[in-house]
């Protein structure tokens, strides 16, 4: 169990030093602007492969748990996807990483929004039909700025370091709520003895 | 073999929109000017020996010469008709003309008019597919190597009527620059006065792509001639450096692919040794034996040093990109730190010193770093006198 945590993350670590090679580079679609090319996809040239949507590296530990790493010449994204083996700890991851996107200026490299997957089901549920988009729970940016303001390594660690806390973190959220649950029926169920 | 200059000079960007120039003087590095014109991060500084003018380009889409009018810079705005971003600047060989890579997909070459007193620029247009990233003069001032994020390598001919004599260009160029120059002749007496126009301007410089190497799969960046213009040498993002011989009869290709991060940036220092940096933070050492085949030789900087402890406090810096020449040849002391050099990727690389047969002995590097409180990149200077192993290559 910890081992294959170990070689994901490994692996991550290895993927993200040789994408973590970022220059600064000025806008071709509009003149005197810079904006990250892995947002702006508008070059395939750029996205580090011919590839109409880039390059996307798909780390997967298991059916649940996988992380997407597209590339480009001045920014880089990294969409995770976190275990959710039930419901509770659904709702909890998505207040969580909620939270910290809602304050995503604090932490530098977040972005905003999670990534939202290309691929989109077509789901026909009773008479009508949905579109069932697949998503990531929470996305970085980093563009060539953040890698000429902080160490290269340091922000590798900050990353893995998140995923490694992320699971602890929803673990202990989730025990928190049994046990207050369960001190609340407790209390509450003693006027009936 | 400049005048009796003692002190060497460099001028760099740190990362913003001016240009500074900093004076060795008595073993510290002085700041002496500040060049502050362009708007935006000045992106490609080329510094001419004989002429003594600084060459600045800038994302904000302009150019300015300097040149030294009593210990003052003084800027002549370039008219480049970009509209995208100039990434990179460098003056050809004899210092007449110089060419400027641009993220507009072209190419422009600028020469200097003595009639109208300004400096004109043709552009090479609907040759690359993607941003030109770097490009770099063949000794006989007429050749262009290009590299771009197509992941291309172009060779050029830049022949400019009337900038360019017949003497300087090769046997091939020099018959198409007399056709044309045959053609223009007859042209101006028989066709009507408006298509004259424009027919002698088509004439004066038309550009004619002499090869285009396709032998990368990913951006390409810093490529360099060899000192007597036999061997090109550019880099690619995938961790690869191509090695191209005999451009002109029949081209060989060499391509040598490393373990490490990619390069950004090369250097000649001789026929047969050539320095490439990149995001390693070090320089690594390729040499040609004597069949002409290419390989990894080493890093120049081999002392390993714990990390942990320097980086704790290193939070902000910026890097300072270093473009620049030494004014002569001094005998410098090399500052090689003690502790690896630099802490993240390296820019550029420049030859500070060249013997009589144009082999470089000491070189700088400058890229970014994280140093505390001081605002200017690292910029460190190697020597390579004190490695021995190399020196067998440096006479090559």
């Amino acid at each position: 169990m910890a081992n294959s945590l170990r070689l994901y993350l490994t692996c991550i670590r290895n993927t993200l030093d040789a994408a973590l090679c970022l220059q600064n580079f000025p806008c071709q679609e509009v003149e005197r602007h810079n904006k990250p090319e892995v947002e702006l996809k508008t070059s395939p040239e750029l996205l580090l492969n011919p590839v109409v949507y880039g390059p996307l590296v798909l780390i997967c530990r298991n059916e649940a748990e996988k992380c997407l790493i597209e590339t480009s010449i001045n920014s880089l994204c990294i969409s995770l996807k976190v275990k959710q083996s039930d419901e509770l700890e659904n709702i909890l991851t998505k207040k969580f990483l909620r939270f910290l996107s809602m304050r995503a200026e604090a932490f530098q490299v977040l972005r905003r929004k999670p990534v939202q997957s290309f691929h989109t089901f077509l789901m026909v549920v009773g008479y009508s039909t949905v579109y069932y988009t697949q998503g990531y729970d929470i996305s970085f940016l980093i563009t060539n700025y953040h890698c000429e303001d902080m160490q290269k390594q340091k922000l590798i660690e900050f990353i893995v370091q998140f995923m490694e806390d992320i699971d602890k973190e929803i673990s202990e959220l989730k025990l928190s709520v049994n046990t207050r649950g369960r001190l609340v029926a407790t209390e509450f169920l003693k006027q009936f003895i | 073999m400049l005048g009796a200059q003692i002190n060497p000079l460099i001028a760099f960007c740190p990362n913003n929109n001016e240009v500074h120039i900093y004076k060795m003087l008595e073993g510290k590095w002085e700041k002496i000017h500040v060049l502050h014109k362009h708007d935006q991060l000045v992106s490609g500084i080329d510094w001419s020996r004989r002429t003594d003018q600084i060459v600045t380009v800038s994302h904000d889409r302009n150019s300015y010469v300097w040149s030294q009018e009593a210990s003052e810079w003084v800027p002549t705005l370039v008219i480049l008709r970009l509209n995208r971003a100039a990434l990179c600047v460098q003056w050809s060989p004899k210092e007449n003309k110089f060419a400027v890579g641009s993220g507009a997909k072209t190419v422009c070459i600028c020469y200097y008019e003595q009639e109208n007193n300004w400096w004109v620029s043709k552009i090479i247009r609907k040759r690359h597919d993607s941003s030109v990233t770097s490009i770099a003069w063949h000794p006989n001032n007429i050749l262009l190597a290009t590299t771009s994020t197509d992941g291309k390598c172009r060779v050029f001919s830049t022949f400019i009527k009337g900038v360019d004599t017949k003497h300087t260009s090769s046997g091939s160029d020099s018959k198409f620059g007399e056709l044309k120059a045959l053609i223009s002749f007859i042209l101006q007496r028989i066709v009507l006065y408006l298509f004259t126009y424009l027919i002698v301007s088509v004439t004066l410089f038309a550009v004619q792509q002499i090869m285009q190497l396709d032998l990368s799969r990913s951006w390409t960046f810093g490529i360099r001639w060899s000192p007597s213009g036999n061997t090109l040498a550019y880099a690619g993002h995938d961790s690869m450096i191509y090695f191209v011989d005999e451009i002109g009869p029949s081209p060989s290709a060499q391509s040598v692919a490393f373990r490490d991060l990619p390069l950004r940036d090369v250097l000649f220092l001789s026929e047969r040794m050539v320095i490439g940096v990149g995001y390693d933070c070090n320089p690594m050492v390729f040499a040609a034996d004597e069949r002409g085949l290419w390989s990894f030789l080493r890093f120049l900087d081999e002392r390993k040093q714990t990390s942990n402890a320097k980086y704790g406090s290193q939070l902000s810096g910026t890097f300072g990109k270093l473009y620049g020449q030494s004014k002569s040849g001094s005998n410098e002391a090399n500052e090689s730190s003690r502790t690896r050099a630099h802490d993240n990727c390296i820019t550029s690389v420049v030859p500070l010193k060249k013997t009589r047969d144009a082999t470089v002995t000491t070189f700088t590097t400058a890229g970014s770093n994280t140093f505390q409180h001081l605002m200017d990149g690292k910029v460190v200077t190697w020597d390579l006198q004190q490695q021995q192993d190399l020196m067998e290559y440096l006479q090559g």
